[in-house]
């Protein structure tokens, strides 16, 4: 009775490293509580939050992340949950120094998200987390370049999480501009004081690994949000030395992406050279919109 | 009233090590109960809330040259900070261990007694617990400020709560890794703060938080069992741990009671006074949730009679049973 028709779950999945799930979504937890809305499909599984319509956060977990991954539902099934609820219950699986493996299954009897330990026989860990009708997601941006060629940086995320808490001191509003000659990132934050934060890219290649503009860009982003995109990055991904992709897309969209690993701590999933493989990474996107100029 | 003792090297490690911080994290505050054999440590005894835990040692496994006497058939009773105890013991210990690594001729102890002192600024005196150590230039003593001696009257109150608190519940299952357990619990704390935990006579220890918003919990399953056992029976192996349990309780054969997430937690710092064993059970009438850990004596595996150490967690909710 109680294994009843297993398969006919929406999504069964396991994934082995439960850490690295906390982290990807630890990275979009800006707030205590906050609500965030699921989207299950053969692809994998997207976990959207959102803010004022200003900021909104997506963490992608593919497929090729999972053991297992059984999708049988029709269309992209969507349910809302609570995002602070799911991280602390997912920590709670996760023992440290011990790659614990979990199941996953969507919906439960009363749709509840279900999770469960399956990693060892005389101790099971088991949760079920209830589920929301989703909120709709007021903006499915579709991001779109400034200009022919992607106006981007990319720069280590240890330096670009630093640079933005610097500017907490002038707070408010933070304009950041990308120019081509020199090839350069500025930072500047106005209000109850100046500061300047430079990126040059020839000066100092360890800190921009990356750098792509052809046109003068310049636009400013609400402090808060701004902070938000950096400020719950996991300390693995700060060691790791990993680059954080800046892009300036059309109407001075923001967009940060990071990428934190999830491979299973141990060194069976790591290339010959030590990488972890490319499928075993979580993808992070935050979108900020720009402040609306008031002179113009 | 005197008190006046010696405290032996293992003494010193076992408190300022083991006892006095995991007790100190328990409950900042305590009763020091000295008796003609026994020395306790008592937390939460006189009053109903709280975790109530009853450390005792015999007097031997701590002091030497004990001396004891009061008109309350030499029983004296105080309450003490831990916090200001175990400091008064670490730097204690570090003059003591100093002198000692310095092959002085002298025999060098670790003194303990009551005192009654006049503090500066105060007409009336005060009493203290004042640990007395010789280094190699010097003699440092540290008052501890304690509580008025209790009276005969509470003296015996204390001893009563004392007595009914040795109960052990009928059935016990043992919990092997208690730093796992409190990793685990530490965890659920961020997601609510009830408690319901299960006891069941095959084994089984099952501990669920329940809210509006989740369901969270983890069964360890066929633990030893202390006591009255049963046996699972075949068609509920495969069962979900929730379904199992509520089985269980309705057959009798398991119980459950709803505690503090909070004290739970607590109790599980006990494992800092390195146990080697851990008991969890439910004493009758489900009236607490008692977990008892056990010391062996050292390089084997019998237990050491002369420390015990036992909590006792309130039962928030009689259960269902």
């Amino acid at each position: 009775m109680s294994s009843s028709e297993p398969d006919a779950a929406d999504l069964v999945c396991e994934i082995d490293n439960v850490q690295g799930m906390v982290d990807a979504l630890t990275s979009v937890r800006w707030k205590r509580q906050q609500d965030a809305v699921v989207e299950l499909s053969e692809h994998g599984v997207v976990l959207i939050v959102e803010e004022s319509g200003c900021l909104q956060a997506k963490v992608y977990l593919k497929r090729e992340l999972f053991g297992r991954y059984d999708f049988n539902a029709h269309g992209r099934p969507r349910f809302g949950i609570s995002l602070s609820l799911f991280v602390d219950c997912l920590n709670t699986f996760s023992v440290p120094g011990k790659s614990s493996c979990i199941e996953i299954r969507y919906p439960g009897p009363d749709m509840q998200l279900l999770l469960k330990s399956i990693d060892s026989l005389d101790a099971c860990i088991y949760a079920e987390i209830r589920t929301k009708i989703p909120e709709t997601i007021s903006w499915d941006y579709n991001f779109e370049p400034i200009g022919s060629t992607p106006v981007t940086f990319t720069a280590k995320s240890a330096a670009l999480k630093e640079a933005i808490d610097d500017l907490e001191w002038p707070g408010s509003s933070i304009q950041i501009n990308l120019q081509p000659d020199p090839p350069c990132v500025t930072f500047r934050g106005e209000g109850h004081g100046d500061l300047q934060i430079e990126f040059m890219y020839y000066v100092n290649t360890d800190l921009l690994l990356a750098f792509q503009c052809d046109v003068d860009v310049s636009f400013r982003y609400k402090y808060k949000f701004l902070k938000s995109t950096t400020s719950n990055i996991p300390s693995s991904v700060l060691k790791d030395n990993r680059g954080s992709k800046v892009t300036i897309g059309r109407g001075g969209m923001l967009k940060v992406q990071h990428l934190v690993s999830v491979a299973r701590p141990s060194h069976s999933h790591l290339d010959p050279a030590g990488y972890p493989q490319p499928s075993r990474i979580a993808f992070i996107e935050f979108f900020v919109k720009p402040e609306e100029d008031d002179d113009s | 009233m005197k008190f006046k003792a010696y405290l032996t090297d293992h003494g010193v490690s076992l408190l300022e090590r083991r006892f006095v911080p995991a007790l100190d994290k328990l409950g900042r505050i305590c009763h020091l109960y000295l008796t003609r054999g026994h020395t306790f440590f008592l937390h939460n005894l006189l009053n109903a809330d709280g975790v109530q835990s009853i450390a005792q040692f015999r007097n031997e496994a701590l002091f030497e040259d004990y001396r004891i006497s009061s008109q309350n058939e030499d029983r004296i009773a105080f309450a003490i900070d831990l916090a200001l105890f175990h400091r008064a013991l670490r730097s204690s210990v570090a003059i003591y261990s100093e002198a000692s690594g310095g092959g002085g001729s002298a025999p060098n102890r670790l003194l303990v007694k009551l005192v009654k002192k006049l503090p500066p600024n105060c007409t009336q005196p005060m009493p203290f617990l004042t640990f007395e150590t010789r280094g190699f230039k010097s003699a440092v003593i540290q008052d501890v400020p304690i509580s008025k001696p209790l009276s005969r009257v509470d003296v015996l109150e204390l001893q009563q709560a004392l007595d009914l608190a040795q109960e052990i519940p009928r059935t016990m299952v043992q919990v092997p890794d208690t730093s796992q357990l409190q990793s685990f619990v530490d965890r659920m704390k961020h997601v609510g703060d009830l408690l319901n935990v299960t006891i069941a006579k095959y084994g089984d220890l099952h501990v669920q938080l329940s809210t509006t918003l989740i369901t969270l919990g983890a069964e360890f399953r066929r633990l030893a069992v202390v006591g009255e056992q049963a046996d699972v029976p075949d068609s509920e192996q495969n069962l979900t741990a929730q379904s199992r349990t509520r089985r269980a309780v309705e057959r009798g054969d398991a119980h459950t009671v709803q505690v503090s997430l909070k004290h739970f937690a607590k109790s599980l710092q006990c494992h800092l006074t390195k146990p080697d064993c851990a008991f969890y059970g439910i004493a009758g009438q489900d009236s607490c949730l008692t977990v008892i850990f056990q010391f062996f004596i050292p390089g084997s595996r019998q237990t050491d009679k002369s420390i015990s150490l036992h909590c006792r967690i309130p039962v928030l909710d009689p259960g269902s049973n």
